[in-house]
């Protein structure tokens, strides 16, 4: 079949979210009461009037918890219900349940604190620096001799760059429904990208071994990075809930409390130094980065390196210093989001670059292509690159989007047009694939063919969009032989796959789709032992492809056996038709003292290139076209990685100049609906145009390569193509690298109304 | 108070009881149990939950008044519907569409991979759909129009762009007549052949009690009781996602009369008036409108989006007196009146700008309700500037309104102009109104006419622009109202020099 049938159900409106399971008779609703400032304390809660709304109102505190309330992973610092203390705005204090979803909701929103009082709140990560209040260590690396090389250089630049965080926007918000089992723990539906994580945060929150504890994700209506980690808090308190009163239990939160209580991408505030020769080579590269990591660790402490292992962008840079710190505050904790502190330390790197290509007076284009990483250049970290497609993306992109006359003709439209002008900008990547946390690069997968000849798949891999079912599907296909339409890819349990990963990464295919590779290679040897020793033929001579057995060398003799029939008659010869594989990415290899190593399986290259009108009358843009040369390696399904390409560079360019995730300095979120926060829609895209390099790559399943997360670091050329235009408008103009470039930015740096705050950055020539 | 409501779902008639308001989308997911309308924002920014409404453009049981048998139908959003607006209406979900399997616009969709996770494509399958039943010009870029009201968070709208414009070429020669259209959508399985004819038939009788004469009385009636009174509800529900229980309320008279746009004489002048329920859609399309003032359809994406504009209505825009509405703005610069109708059958004429007495606080009497819109009937020059963060369905940081009437030697003999989000109601801005008055169009003049309007009003600072920046934008919108509304002065090099 052309398609899968998950995206067929979609369109047919059939495909089943947390929302739409069926309830059960005796379902109760869940919502959340929630702390009312950035910082603050309660003595307790008044629950009268909520308790008055309805006979079947019920509302839990910590105090109900019978095990640890406890949501941390890494460092455990995040209470599930806030005990006496609360250290963001919108941090979960009672959970309320109740027969509808609208009675509970009103009964949250009956609920009192008792003896509140606000406390002191940070937002601001250079202010928790100065205070000393980092969650964890800083993190530095260091390659070759950054300040010495800096007294080398011909030009040295310095400046600040921040970025704000980005809200997820799944579609579906975070949901789970939890049922108590006769076993004496629970059962769950969760959206989550980590059904294993769930089920450990469960079992802790209530109590018991994680046995007692099943997770089951069908699919999400999208993720992002969202419900990795932040997805366990909502089952938790559905699962205390069905645990404290043997009903079950559903959450499903509005957008709003969704916006409110869920973590986001990181806020970072960086600081820069670059150091380059004459001919615009970088010398040296130095950066502080400052993450808000928000009120508790979260997964902050995996993407703090995430951030330092791109800090040099696709670039060489022969000496490095960066310094990555967790700074708390007090907003809401901070989490994974497509990229995972990449995009933060891109920014960083692509603004030193464009400082330094304004003090040099060179093209911003030709300085770039003169630093793209070359084969066997040793990274800051220790790793030699190889199979760099770095020039090759490079000139490619370029080529297909005519660049020297493109430039010409934005010159041109410049000249000619006092109140509109153009701007471009290139955006090279290379995106290293592994989790940064070692031990998480492994998955499982257990294959059952059933004795008719269809096969069921499950894995850790949990789709949310993004096509890995699809992937598997197609992978397992191929290595049992069958069609794709055979294979069925089961929900995600954590009693058929257990300690799972979460699908996260940019990894869901590359691990999972190599262990379902390795066990659906194991039954088909099976089979084909089996068939050889019943048909008395050498099993070297026999394949098994389009759902029939063969033996070559003489096709033309035509199948011997139908895939089912095979499978019936080696059911009956007892042969065990289901396997179990495991696999873990070979070669990592990553040592924290001296932050040395080989980190990640291989890397994605890519390049973009983007166009963009700025209406410098009103200090509007439209962004008008986007050239991008992907490096997918060999595609398992080109439509499937053409849709994370552009979805990708979509939310990229939403994070460069349009979603303006803001805090007032009180911590509260100012744009918490859809009707305040705004993303890309269709109308503010412009014209799309991918190419998809299909080297084959030997370091992953099918010679393919990870897609989830590169393309998005393209959308950051949005935000250099508006300063490019800005600066035709008014050349010379000195720019803070503030991200993201909304409109109102746009305008004021056009009139002068937004003067560029921070040090400006001397020059140090030589 | 207990009431009954008649509609038609998808295929299947549906007579319901209900005892207070509730979200159309909540009964849908819940006691119809369909379960493809889904729930993403509730307040009308997503559409996941997008459905298709029909219903009679004449009054109820009449023979059909025009081709098209006197059906129309167009999409909404479930999250912002109220539920006993259903009445006398058929409704249709995905589910509706999707009972024979794929149609030609879900294939195009999954043939270009333009659904992901899948939670909006019901949503924009439903929009393309309906594209295809109602849109005057069926192109590529018509069919992106459509789809404005619809979040994809997955896609990047590139494969939903490219499926988009699949469909607008295969189906370019689609008839334009309704009953002409449904039949060719059935025959090419874009409606189930069955759901089209339905689709043509009336729906259902509405079951509330047929309007009075008068339009706007039963309104104002009502309205004297406790009751919530409501227009498209494309406003009250994104303030009130969960409505209490027993929330009665009254929907404003959608008959044809409270629907029309026509020419009169009344009060010792020569108007257009509109009735109290007229859309924003029905607005940017009518002849009329545009014969008055000639261009403003081109303003009609930068309103909401097209479900939006499909059901807010202009008295709703008004009487929710939000300093920022848009066709607020507009109306404030075509010198609107409001015909005010008391709950006795007491009329008064006030004009838009003395409406707004304080921050959403209105000059509406207990019991009195909007029951038309009177614009002068004389022509006028006219432009609309807005900047929004998002250039479709956003609300405006700042927004503003020129309209102006010359005289033979081009001198302006007459000008209106508005400015929202500067002030706690929408403004007209007098001064700049003195400026312009019998003066002749110049750059100097245009540069004053920013000084001033920058001047005006009190603006804040929020998550939709500092005070700074709006008093930069009224100051550019003046800028931009030169240039738009005498391009051949080619005021943009002078200014820009």
């Amino acid at each position: 079949m052309k398609h899968n049938f998950d995206f067929i159900q979609n369109l047919l409106g059939r495909t089943v979210y947390i929302d739409d399971l069926p309830e059960p008779a005796n379902l109760l609703h869940a919502a959340v009461f929630t702390s009312p400032s950035a910082h603050g304390s309660f003595a307790g809660l008044d629950l009268s009037a909520a308790l008055a709304l309805d006979p079947t109102v019920r509302v839990l505190t910590a105090a109900d918890i019978p095990g640890q309330n406890q949501l941390g992973t890494a460092v455990l610092d995040e209470p599930m219900l806030a005990e006496g203390v609360w250290h963001f705005r919108g941090q979960v204090i009672a959970l309320v349940l109740a027969g509808s979803r609208s009675l509970a909701r009103r009964a949250a929103a009956a609920i009192k604190l008792v003896g509140a009082a606000d406390r002191p709140a940070v937002t601001d990560p250079r202010v928790a620096f100065a205070r000393g209040d980092l969650i964890l260590k800083p993190r530095t690396q260091r390659w070759g001799d950054s300040a010495a090389a800096f007294a080398l250089c011909h030009l040295v630049v310095s400046g600040r760059a921040d970025s704000a965080g980005q809200e997820h926007v799944y579609l579906e918000t975070q949901g789970a429904i939890a049922l108590p089992d006769d076993s004496g723990g629970v059962r769950l539906m969760s959206g989550t990208q980590g059904p294993s994580g769930v089920q450990k945060i469960v079992a802790r929150v209530l109590g018991l071994p994680m046995n007692l504890v099943e997770v089951e994700t069908r699919r999400m209506g999208g993720a992002f990075g969202g419900k990795e980690d932040q997805a366990s808090g909502w089952a938790a308190l559905a699962a205390l809930g069905a645990f404290a009163t043997q009903r079950p239990v559903k959450i499903y939160l509005s957008r709003r409390d969704d916006m409110t209580s869920t973590g986001k991408r990181h806020p970072y505030s960086s600081d820069f130094r670059i150091g380059l020769d004459k001919d615009g080579k970088i010398l040296a590269f130095e950066a502080d980065y400052y993450q808000n990591s928000g009120a508790a660790c979260d997964l902050s402490p995996a993407i703090i390196p995430r951030t330092l292992f791109h800090a040099a962008g696709a670039y060489h840079i022969p000496n490095v210093r960066v310094t990555g710190y967790l700074c708390r505050t007090n907003l809401v904790p901070f989490t994974a989001f497509r990229g995972f502190g990449g995009p933060q330390g891109f920014f960083v790197i692509e603004a030193a670059l464009d400082k330094a290509a304004a003090a040099l007076g060179l093209d911003p284009v030709e300085l770039r292509r003169r630093n793209l990483l070359r084969e066997g250049d040793v990274s800051h970290y220790g790793m030699p690159h190889e199979g760099v497609l770095a020039t090759e993306t490079f000139e490619r992109c370029l080529a297909r989007a005519g660049y020297p006359e493109r430039r010409a003709a934005i010159q041109e439209y410049n000249r000619t047009n006092p109140a509109s002008k153009r701007g471009l900008a290139v955006m090279p990547v290379c995106f290293g694939i592994s989790f940064t946390k070692m031990m998480m690069n492994q998955g499982g997968a257990l294959i059952h063919v059933y004795n008719d000849g269809s096969v069921g798949v499950s894995t850790g891999a949990t789709e949310m969009g993004q096509g890995v079912s699809r992937k598997l599907a197609l992978i397992v296909a191929r290595a049992l032989g069958v069609s794709q339409t055979a294979v069925r890819v089961e929900s995600t349990r954590t009693t058929t796959v257990a300690n799972t990963m979460p699908t996260a990464a940019s990894t869901g295919a590359d691990i999972n789709g190599m262990a379902a590779q390795l066990a659906a290679t194991e039954i088909r040897q099976r089979l084909l032992a089996f068939a050889a020793a019943s048909l008395q033929l050498d099993p070297a001579s026999l394949t098994l492809r389009d759902g029939q057995l063969f033996a070559d060398p003489e096709p033309a003799a035509g199948p011997l056996l139908s895939f089912a029939a095979l499978v019936a008659k080696a059911y009956e010869g007892r042969v065990d038709l289901s396997a179990h594989a495991f696999f873990a990415t070979p070669g990592l290899h990553y040592d924290l003292a001296t932050e040395r190593g080989c980190p990640f399986a291989y890397h994605v290259y890519g390049c973009a290139l983007l166009t963009v009108t700025v209406d410098t009358l009103r200090g509007r843009y439209q962004f008008d076209d986007a050239i991008m040369v992907h490096d997918t390696g060999v595609s398992i399904d080109p439509l499937v990685d053409l849709g994370q390409i552009e979805g990708a560079f979509a939310q990229g360019l939403g994070w460069a100049a349009l979603e303006d995730l803001r805090f007032d300095d009180k911590g509260r979120l100012l744009a918490d609906t859809l009707s305040t926060y705004k993303l890309p829609d269709g109308h503010f895209m412009p014209r799309l145009d991918v190419e998809m390099l299909q080297r084959p790559n030997p370091k992953a399943v099918a010679n393919s390569k990870a897609v989830g997360e590169p393309p998005l670091m393209y959308g950051i050329a949005g935000w250099f193509a508006i300063a490019d235009a800005l600066r035709a408008a008014r050349p010379g103009l000195e720019l803070a690298y503030d991200l993201p470039m909304t409109c109102e930015k746009v305008l004021g740096l056009l009139t002068g109304d937004l003067v560029p705050a921070g040090p400006s950055g001397g020059e140090a020539g030589r | 108070m207990e009431r009954s409501i008649r509609f038609r779902l998808n295929e299947t008639l549906h007579e319901i009881r209900l005892s207070g308001e509730r979200l159309a989308l909540d009964w849908i997911r819940g006691e119809a149990g369909l379960k493809g309308t889904k729930e993403g924002c509730r307040e009308g920014d997503c559409g996941a939950c997008l459905v298709l409404l029909g219903g009679l453009t004449g009054p109820a049981g009449a023979s059909a008044p025009e081709a098209g048998g006197g059906m129309e139908w167009y999409s909404a959003t479930a999250c912002t519907l109220a539920l006993s607006d259903l009445d006398g209406r058929h409704v249709i979900t995905i589910e509706g569409l999707a009972q024979a399997g794929l149609t030609p616009v879900m294939s195009a969709m999954l043939d270009e991979g333009a659904s992901q996770c899948g939670f909006c494509s019901p949503g924009f399958v439903l929009a393309l759909t309906g594209f295809l039943v109602s849109g005057r010009h069926i192109d590529p870029v018509a069919a992106m129009t459509a789809v404005e009201g619809n979040l994809c968070r997955c896609t990047g709208y590139g494969s939903i762009r490219r499926a988009a414009v699949r469909l607008a070429l295969e189906f370019a020669d689609l008839p334009d007549d309704l009953p002409g259209r449904l039949a060719e959508l059935g025959r090419r399985g874009v409606l189930p052949p069955s759901l089209a004819a339905l689709m043509l038939a009336a729906p259902p009788p509405a079951a509330r009690p047929p309007s009075p004469s008068t339009p706007g009385a039963a309104t104002a009636a009502t309205a004297a009781s406790a009751a919530t009174v409501i227009g498209g509800g494309t406003d009250y529900f994104v303030r009130h996602p969960d409505p209490e229980p027993g929330l009665q309320t009254v929907l404003v008279d959608q008959t044809p009369a409270a629907r029309r746009i026509e020419s009169l004489q009344a009060d010792g002048a020569d108007w257009l008036e509109l009735g109290a329920a007229v859309t924003t859609s029905q607005f940017f399309a009518s002849a009329a409108v545009q014969a008055l003032v000639p261009g403003i359809e081109r303003f009609a994406d930068e309103i909401a989006s097209p479900p939006i504009r499909n059901r807010a209505t202009l008295a709703g825009n008004i009487a929710n007196a939000s300093p920022i509405a848009d066709l607020t703005a507009m109306l404030l610069a075509l010198d609107a009146c409001l015909v005010l109708v008391g709950p006795a059958g007491a009329r008064r004429l006030l004009r838009l700008d003395q409406f707004f007495l304080a921050y959403k606080k209105i000059d509406l009497q207990p019991g009195e309700a909007i029951a038309a819109i009177r614009l002068p009937a004389e022509p006028v020059r006219f432009n609309f500037e807005k900047v929004a963060r998002r250039a479709r369905l956003d609300i405006a940081s700042a927004n503003s309104a020129l309209a102006v009437r010359l005289d033979g030697e081009g001198r302006i003999r007459q000008a209106v102009c508005s400015a929202g989000g500067i002030a706690a109601v929408p403004l007209r801005l007098a001064e700049v109104e003195a400026l312009l008055t019998d003066a002749l169009p110049s750059v100097e003049l245009f540069r004053e006419a920013g000084r001033l309007a920058a001047a005006a009003g009190t603006p804040q600072d929020d998550v939709r622009g500092s005070s700074v920046y709006r008093r930069r934008l009224l100051e550019r919108f003046m800028w931009a109202h030169a240039i738009r509304l005498w391009p051949q002065l080619k005021l943009e090099k002078a200014l820009f020099s």
